[in-house]
């Protein structure tokens, strides 16, 4: 067996196909087919089952908004995902209430997916409706005149683009909010 | 309520863990009794060393 | 049984001495000249990026260089227009002599090189402008994928047919693994750029990270290892310690690895059950990195003084321990545990820069080291301006490293202490970002002085009367 893997062209070809489709197809076309939450738009209104809501898809405007956070490339620093850490449902929080956990099921209608892998900047996942669109002005004009110490770049051409900004505002003010856990006292209403 | 599947995928690990301790030795009989396990299927490590012409090394 | 090797191999040196096919090497040359100029290009953005941390106002009013539209690009061109060009045309170099061949066709390699910097360049202009996938490490837009899956289909053509022609039945280390990268990378390939079209959300995510892991697991380490397997007897003159270890390494790396792309959604919206399996999983990684540093220390024993001055095999082991290191972490880090605290710190750029620089580029360096001189027939430019690249590269990187662990489980435990507001555990990290920073500038002083001392040999040969008679 194993000289022919040493000597044998074919064999080894096959033989390397193999191996790594055995686990290939177990870890990526098996999962989804198992578990369907990741495919189901989240729907609950059920107090007692957790926070209700529903997950609507995106309008046109915020899918607009969506591709300028895509350009800007504002997912290298921020992640969009409130794990299963204690420390991050308090973090996603609002003004003392924990934000419940990010489920497979609220990201049904996201592609690109904007998961993230590095925490430069806060996470995002729960951070629509926190701020209004003044302070997103002033904070992307120049973060520092808000949150001193920040080192997040300015971007004051989409402060000076008022479609693109309507946009991307509009983008962020639907992140997290398909399940309705926050006091009541959001800004923009 | 969402599936718990935690169990089965421990019990799908023992299986599996199972499965390639099983295989492992299964080719390593195979292969000392072929006779693989000697120093003749060695050769390529003492090959690769003289694969090119002296031409080009310069010490 | 065992006769039957020695009848099909035309065993020993003294069969084959004298019968060398003259080499041409033309799209080896073109490959790690042009992968050489990149490396430094994209360490001027390596550079510019590691001082926004510090001032993050930095170019901050060029909509084209902010930090969101450089990072893509010292990814991709790290990875593409560097390294993989790189480990490329050293495979271009060391597969013909593995197999006492011409490579199959030098034409359709160097039609490769060519389309490997239109990609290159594509990539360049595409990322600054921010057409952009927004998927990680497949940021390229869809036509220069398909240019890339096309440029794959020449080089591993020209590969492949260069080993069914082999002189010799058995097959060293190095072409396996080259074999493996070959095929593993295409399928890798199609999945992180083509079918994560056709998917959303959390399925989305799962194939993006099957490819992430993968572009590291499938692409850079079999490739290479197969520059480490190769170089380390060459540049020490010493046998390799066990072939047949060395199968234990490939053949549990070509099974293991594909499994673990969930590990980077740990604790995240992805399935428990998925998330456990790719923690086992991650943990087995450490059966084939151990076989195959095993072997290499191994090779070394009783030949550790050749360090001292030999500049390839510097780089060599000091990769290979970069790699023993690297390939710790990541399995430890996948523990929910400690996923817990490092997890989406500054501790994931030092593990990925130790993997991609501390460990594949040093291999990649050597290799370049000890081909150039070679191909060209000549000597290097400068012995004592390859030591320098070393510990400019070598100092740079463990400064890098080091702050960026220690950092990211500072910032982790900090995280994970809801009482401390965000921004001051942002403010808390400034210190470990100037180090990072004055390290980056080691690092791309190692740049300039390998790639200087590489184009000055390449051009010394033209120069050299003795040389180019030979």
């Amino acid at each position: 067996m194993l000289r022919k893997a040493d000597t044998n062209f074919g064999f080894a070809i096959a033989a390397a196909l193999i191996f790594f489709f055995i686990g290939g197809t177990l870890t990526t076309i098996v999962p989804p087919l198992v578990d369907k939450t990741w495919a189901k738009p989240f729907e609950n209104s059920d107090p007692a089952k957790g926070p209700v809501g529903q997950l609507k898809p995106y309008t046109d405007v915020e899918l607009k908004g969506r591709a300028i956070y895509v350009r800007e490339g504002c997912w290298y620093c921020h992640t969009q995902q409130t794990r299963t850490l204690l420390a991050d449902t308090k973090r996603s929080g609002w003004k003392g209430v924990d934000s419940p956990i990010s489920t497979p099921d609220e990201f049904v209608y996201d592609s690109p997916h904007m998961f993230g892998t590095k925490r430069t900047g806060p996470d995002l996942s729960r951070v629509g409706g926190k701020y209004d669109t003044q302070w997103h002005r002033t904070h992307f004009r120049n973060p520092r005149d808000l949150v001193p110490g920040s080192i997040m770049p300015p971007f004051p051409w989409l402060v000076a683009n008022q479609e693109e900004f309507t946009a991307v505002v509009a983008y962020l003010q639907t992140l997290g909010r398909a399940k309705h856990w926050r006091p009541d006292n959001d800004y923009e209403k | 309520m969402q599936q718990d599947y935690v169990y089965p995928s421990i019990y799908f690990s023992y299986f599996f863990f199972a499965l390639m301790a099983a295989g492992a030795l299964y080719f390593f009989l195979k292969t000392w009794r072929s006779g693989y396990l000697g120093e003749n299927s060695e050769e390529p490590k003492y090959r690769m060393l003289e694969d090119d012409a002296p031409g080009g090394q310069q010490k | 049984m065992p006769e039957e090797i020695s009848n099909t191999v035309k065993s020993g040196p003294a069969g084959i001495a004298g019968s060398w096919p003259e080499h041409e090497d033309t799209t080896a040359k073109w490959f790690l000249i042009s992968s050489i100029a990149y490396f430094f290009i994209v360490g001027i953005i390596a550079v510019t990026i590691a001082a926004k941390f510090v001032w993050p106002s930095l170019l901050g009013t060029v909509q084209y260089l902010t930090y969101g539209r450089l990072r893509p690009l010292h990814v991709n061109g790290m990875l593409f227009g560097w390294l993989l060009a790189a480990d490329m045309g050293l495979t271009y170099y060391l597969v013909p002599r593995l197999c006492g061949v011409k490579l199959w066709s030098e034409k359709l390699g160097v039609a490769t090189a060519a389309l490997w910097n239109v990609i290159v360049l594509g990539a360049v202009v595409c990322l600054l402008m921010g057409w952009n996938q927004g998927l990680e490490y497949a940021e390229l837009p869809l036509p220069l994928d398909v240019l890339v899956v096309v440029a794959w289909i020449m080089f591993g053509a020209n590969i492949f047919m260069t080993i069914a022609s082999r002189k010799y039945d058995q097959m060293y280390v190095s072409i396996w693994y080259i074999m493996g990268t070959i095929l593993w990378t295409a399928f890798v390939y199609l999945t992180g750029n083509f079918a994560v079209l056709f998917a959303t959300g959390t399925n989305q995510a799962n194939l993006n990270w099957m490819y992430v892991h993968n572009a590291v697991g499938l692409i850079f380490t079999p490739v290479g290892l197969a520059l480490a397997y190769y170089f380390i007897p060459k540049a020490s003159n010493t046998p390799l310690y066990s072939h047949k270890l060395s199968m234990i390494g490939f053949w549990s790396l070509a099974f293991v690895y594909v499994w673990t792309g969930a590990h980077h959604m740990l604790h995240g919206p992805i399935s428990q059950w998925l998330q456990t399996i790719a923690i086992a999983f991650s943990l087995m990684l450490l059966i084939p990195v151990w076989a195959v540093v095993y072997n290499f220390f191994a090779t070394m024993k009783g030949q550790w003084h050749q360090l001292k001055d030999n500049v390839p095999l510097k780089f060599l082991m000091s990769g290979v321990v970069f790699y023993l290191l690297t390939c710790f972490q990541g399995p430890m880090h996948s523990l929910r545990s400690v996923n817990a605290i490092v997890s989406k710190t500054d501790w994931i750029p030092g593990h990925a820069h130790m993997a991609v620089l501390g460990a594949f580029s040093f291999f990649a360096i050597a290799g370049t080291y000890f081909m150039i001189p070679r191909v060209f027939r000549t000597r290097l430019f400068s012995e004592s301006l390859g030591n320098w690249s070393f510990w400019f590269l070598m100092l740079g990187g463990l400064g890098f490293f080091t702050t960026l662990w220690l950092g990211g489980f500072w910032q982790g435990w900090q995280w994970n202490n809801p009482a401390i507001p965000f921004i001051d555990t942002v403010i808390a990290l400034k210190p470990v970002w100037i180090v990072r920073f004055f390290s980056g500038i080691l690092m791309f002083l190692g740049i300039v002085s390998f790639a200087y001392n590489i184009m000055a040999t390449i051009i010394g040969a033209k120069d050299n009367p003795e040389t180019a008679a030979a």
